[in-house]
C-alpha cells in the first residue's frame, strides 16, 4: 500500500521534472526564434537605411531643368564659318539683362553672373543650329538650354539662402533672378536622360553613365567568358580527376586563400602583369576584365567544387556501374546535377566583380575618360570607378550623381542576382 | 513463380539449432530441396581467388576465396562491415573509383582476369551490371534512364532499336506495365520499388552477363521487397546473380548459394540449404539464428 502510493509519488515527481524541462525547452526555442529575427530585423534595418539614404540623395539627379529664351543670332558676334569660336553663352545673358531691364558695371560682373546660369552647352547647342541652317544668323529664335550645376543645385533646393551669401556659389541676385525665370515658366523641368545617354564630362550637368556602364558591360563580359569556363573546369579537373596528393593538397590550400586576398592586391598583380609586362592598354576593359576574372576564379572554382561535391555520390556510382567512362560521368550526370550551384556561384562572383573598385583604380581607371568609348582595348570607365571619381569631384552637382550612379549599379546587381535565382530555377527544373 | 518464394523460412530452435528435416545431417547427405536447387546451377562464371582488398592502411578483405556459378543466385550474407560490399565491388572493379583502394589477388571470369591490365574496367562495367543499396535513377526520364546504357555502349543503331531495347528491359524488369504510359516522366518519380526495379532495367538493358545487387531491398517495404525477390527468380535463369543481403530470410528464399562473410574472411560458402539448414561452422550457426550480427 505504502509502496505503491510512494511509488505514485515518484512517477508525479518524475512528470513534474519532465514539465518543467519541457518549459525550458520550449523558453530556449522561443529565444532562439526572437533572436532569429531580432537579427533579421537588424540586417533589414542597415538596408533600409543604406537604400533610403541613397535613393534620398540620388533621386534629384534622374532630374534637371532647361531653360529656353529667345536668342537673337547677332550678326555682329557670330563667325559663319566658324560657329562655335563665339561665346554664345556671354551672348545670351547680355540679351537676357538687357530683356531683364539691368544694367551692368563697367566689369560686366553682373553678364558673368547670368553666364554663369547657363551650361557651357549652350555654346554647342547654338552652334549646332547656326551650322545646321546658317540662315538663322540675325533671327530671334528661342533655344533651350540646360542650366549650370550651381542654378541646378539652387532649383533643386540643395543650395539655400539660410547659407551666408560668401559660402554658397550662388548670390542672392542669381537667386532673385532663377526665381523670376521660374515665375515667367521658362526654366522647365525633365528627366535627366543625359545621365543615360552620355558620358563622363567635367560638367556634371552634362556629365552621364553610359560610358561607365558600356565599360562595365565589356569587362564583365571579359571576366565572365574568362573565369567562369576556367574556374568551372579547373574545379572539375581538382574535384573529378586530380589524385589526392601532396601537390593538389597544396593548390587546394592556395585556391581557398586567394579568394581572401584584398582586391587590391590583384590590382597591383593587374599592373605588374598584363600592363607592364604584357603591355596590355591601360585602363582598357581587356586588362580590368582580366583582373577581375582573376579575382573572381577562386571564388568561382570553391563554389563549383562544393556544388559537385553536394551530387549525391550514388549518381556518380551508378554512372560508372553503367559503364560511363569518367569523363561521361562528370559531364553527363555529375556536372549537370551541380549546374544551379554553379551557376548561382558564379553569377554572384561576377556580381562582386561588377562592384570591385580598388584594382580598377590601380589599373589607371582612376583618370576621367570623356564621352562614350565603346572598344574593349581603349581606356574606358567603369560604374564602381566613376562611382569614386565623381565623388571625389568638387562641384555639389556630382554628388548626387554619385548616389545615382550607386542606384544604377545596385539596379545591375539585383538584376545580375535575379538571373541567377532563375537561372537556377530553370536548370533546378530540368531535373 | 519460383516455388521457393512461398516456402516457409527454416525454423529454429530454442538453442539456436535448425529443427526439422535436415538439422543434423553431416554435409555428406545432401537435402533433398538443395539438390533440386543445384541441378539448375550453370558452371563457375566468376572465380575469385584469395582477394585481399584494402582502404589505405586498413584491410577490408584478407584473402577471400569464391566460386560463383552462372545461371544461380548467390547471396553474401554476414554481419555489417565484414566486407560484403567490398568484395561485391571487386566484381566490377568499382573499387577502382575508391580512392585510395587497392585490390590484390585474382578475379577470373569465364577464365579471363578482370584486373588485367588489357581489361578496361568500363568494359568489364558493360558485363557486370550493378544495384545499389539505395535505388539511383538518373534524375531524368524513365526511358532516359533506361536507354543511358545501350547509348553509351552503342548498342542501338536507330531510335526504334533503342525504343524496343527499353521495352524489352522494362518488360523484363517487370516494369513495363507501370510505366508504359508514362515514360518520359522522371525516373525519380516513381515509388521505391519502382525505382529499384527501374535500375534493374537500366542494368539488364546493356545485356551484362553478371548482375551484382548489394542489399537491393533494405529500403524497400515488404510488398516492393517480395516483387524484387520474384523479380531476381526469374532473372536467374538468364544471369550471373551476386546479392548481398542482411536478410536471412531473403538469403534462403531467392539464393542457390551462399557465402557468409565475418571479418573480412569467408567462413563458409554453400549451398543456400546447406548453410542455413546445415552449417559446418559454429559462427555460420551463431549468425544465422542472431547470436550476433
Ligand atoms: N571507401 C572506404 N574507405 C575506407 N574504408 C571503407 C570504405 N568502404 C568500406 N570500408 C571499410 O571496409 C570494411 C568493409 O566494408 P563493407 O564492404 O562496406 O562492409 P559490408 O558491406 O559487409 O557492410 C568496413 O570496415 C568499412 O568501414
Ligand atoms: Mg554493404
Amino acid at each position: 500500500m505504502t509502496d505503491a502510493a510512494s511509488k505514485t509519488g515518484a512517477v508525479s515527481a518524475r512528470a513534474e521534472k519532465l514539465k518543467a524541462r519541457l518549459k525550458g525547452r520550449y523558453a530556449r526555442e522561443a529565444r532562439f526564434k526572437w533572436f532569429g529575427r531580432g537579427a533579421i530585423a537588424i540586417a533589414l534595418a542597415f538596408l533600409a537605411i543604406l537604400l533610403t539614404s541613397i535613393v534620398l540623395q540620388g533621386y534629384t539627379a534622374f532630374y534637371t531643368h532647361s531653360l529656353t529664351l529667345p536668342v537673337y543670332m547677332d550678326p555682329a558676334r557670330i563667325d559663319q564659318a566658324y560657329p562655335q569660336g563665339t561665346n554664345f553663352e556671354q551672348m545670351v545673358a547680355e540679351q537676357q539683362l538687357v530683356r531683364m531691364g539691368v544694367a551692368d558695371d563697367e566689369n560686366g560682373s553682373k553678364a558673368t553672373a547670368m553666364r554663369n546660369l547657363l551650361s557651357s552647352e549652350l555654346k554647342f547647342i547654338a552652334a549646332d543650329r547656326i551650322r545646321a541652317q546658317p540662315a538663322l544668323i540675325g533671327q530671334t529664335i528661342p533655344l533651350t538650354t540646360p542650366l549650370s550645376d550651381d542654378a541646378e543645385m539652387y532649383l533643386k533646393g540643395k543650395i539655400t539662402r539660410e547659407t551666408p551669401e560668401n559660402l554658397r556659389r550662388v548670390s542672392d541676385q542669381q537667386m532673385q533672378w532663377l526665381d523670376s525665370l521660374k515665375s515667367q515658366g521658362v526654366i522647365r523641368a525633365h528627366f535627366n536622360s543625359a545621365l543615360f545617354t552620355k558620358g563622363d564630362s567635367t560638367q556634371p550637368e552634362l556629365a552621364g553613365l553610359l560610358g561607365a556602364v558600356i565599360g562595365s558591360a565589356l569587362m564583365l563580359t571579359v571576366t565572365a567568358l574568362i573565369a567562369i569556363p576556367v574556374g568551372v573546369f579547373a574545379a572539375v579537373w581538382l574535384e573529378e580527376y586530380a589524385p589526392r596528393n601532396r601537390l593538389t593538397a597544396i593548390i587546394e590550400v592556395n585556391i581557398n586563400n586567394l579568394a581572401a586576398v584584398p582586391s587590391i592586391v590583384y590590382g597591383l598583380l593587374g599592373v605588374a602583369l598584363f600592363i607592364n609586362f604584357l603591355h596590355l592598354p591601360r585602363a582598357s576593359p581587356l586588362v580590368g576584365g582580366l583582373v577581375l576574372a582573376l579575382m573572381a576564379l577562386p571564388t568561382i572554382i570553391i563554389a563549383t567544387r562544393s556544388s559537385l561535391k553536394a551530387v549525391p555520390p550514388s549518381i556518380r556510382d551508378a554512372a560508372l556501374a553503367m559503364g560511363a567512362s569518367r569523363t561521361q560521368t562528370v559531364f553527363g550526370h555529375v556536372l549537370p546535377l551541380a549546374m544551379p550551384g554553379v551557376m548561382t556561384g558564379s553569377i554572384i562572383s561576377m556580381a562582386h566583380a561588377l562592384g570591385e573598385t580598388a584594382p580598377l583604380l590601380l589599373i589607371g581607371m582612376i583618370s576621367f575618360v570623356p564621352g562614350i568609348s565603346a572598344a574593349i582595348d581603349a581606356p574606358g570607365g567603369a560604374l564602381p570607378s566613376l562611382i569614386y571619381i565623381w565623388e571625389n569631384a568638387s562641384e555639389r552637382a556630382f554628388h548626387e550623381r554619385t548616389a545615382a550612379a550607386i542606384l544604377v549599379l545596385l539596379a545591375f546587381m539585383i538584376v545580375m542576382n535575379a538571373a541567377a535565382i532563375l537561372l537556377r530555377r530553370r536548370f533546378e527544373r530540368r531535373w | 513463380m519460383n516455388t521457393k518464394l512461398i516456402r516457409t523460412p527454416i525454423a529454429y530452435g530454442p538453442e539456436g539449432q535448425p529443427t526439422g528435416a535436415g538439422a543434423e545431417h553431416s554435409r555428406s547427405v545432401a537435402p533433398t530441396v538443395g539438390d533440386s536447387a543445384r541441378a539448375g546451377l550453370g558452371p563457375i562464371k566468376i572465380s575469385a581467388k584469395n582477394i585481399k582488398v584494402f582502404y589505405g592502411e586498413k584491410q577490408a578483405l584478407h584473402g577471400v576465396s569464391l566460386d560463383i556459378p552462372d545461371k544461380a543466385v548467390t547471396a553474401l550474407i554476414g554481419p555489417s562491415g565484414c566486407g560484403k560490399s567490398t568484395f561485391l565491388r571487386t566484381l566490377n572493379r568499382m573499387n577502382d573509383t575508391v580512392p585510395g583502394a587497392r585490390v590484390e589477388g585474382r578475379i577470373e571470369m569465364d577464365g579471363e582476369d578482370i584486373n588485367d591490365k588489357k581489361v578496361d574496367p568500363v568494359l568489364l562495367r558493360a558485363q557486370v551490371g550493378m544495384v545499389f543499396q539505395k535505388p539511383n535513377p538518373f534524375p531524368k526520364s524513365i526511358f532516359e534512364n533506361v536507354a543511358y546504357g545501350p547509348k553509351i555502349h552503342g548498342l542501338a543503331s536507330s531510335k526504334s532499336e533503342l525504343e524496343d531495347i527499353v521495352q524489352s528491359a522494362l518488360k523484363r524488369a517487370g516494369l513495363w506495365d507501370e510505366v508504359a504510359d508514362r515514360l518520359h516522366a522522371p525516373g525519380t518519380g516513381l515509388s521505391g520499388g519502382q525505382q529499384q526495379r527501374l535500375v534493374i532495367a537500366r542494368a539488364i538493358a546493356v545485356e551484362p552477363e553478371v548482375i551484382l545487387m548489394d542489399e537491393p531491398c533494405s529500403a524497400l517495404d515488404p510488398i516492393a521487397t517480395a516483387k524484387i525477390e520474384e523479380l531476381i527468380d526469374e532473372l536467374r535463369e538468364r544471369y550471373c546473380i551476386v546479392i548481398v543481403t542482411h536478410s536471412m530470410a531473403q538469403a534462403a528464399r531467392v539464393s542457390q548459394r551462399t557465402a557468409f562473410f565475418h571479418m573480412g574472411n569467408i567462413v563458409e560458402t554453400g549451398d543456400t540449404e546447406d548453410i542455413f539448414t546445415n552449417p559446418r561452422e559454429r559462427r555460420t550457426l551463431d549468425y544465422i539464428t542472431g547470436r550476433f550480427g
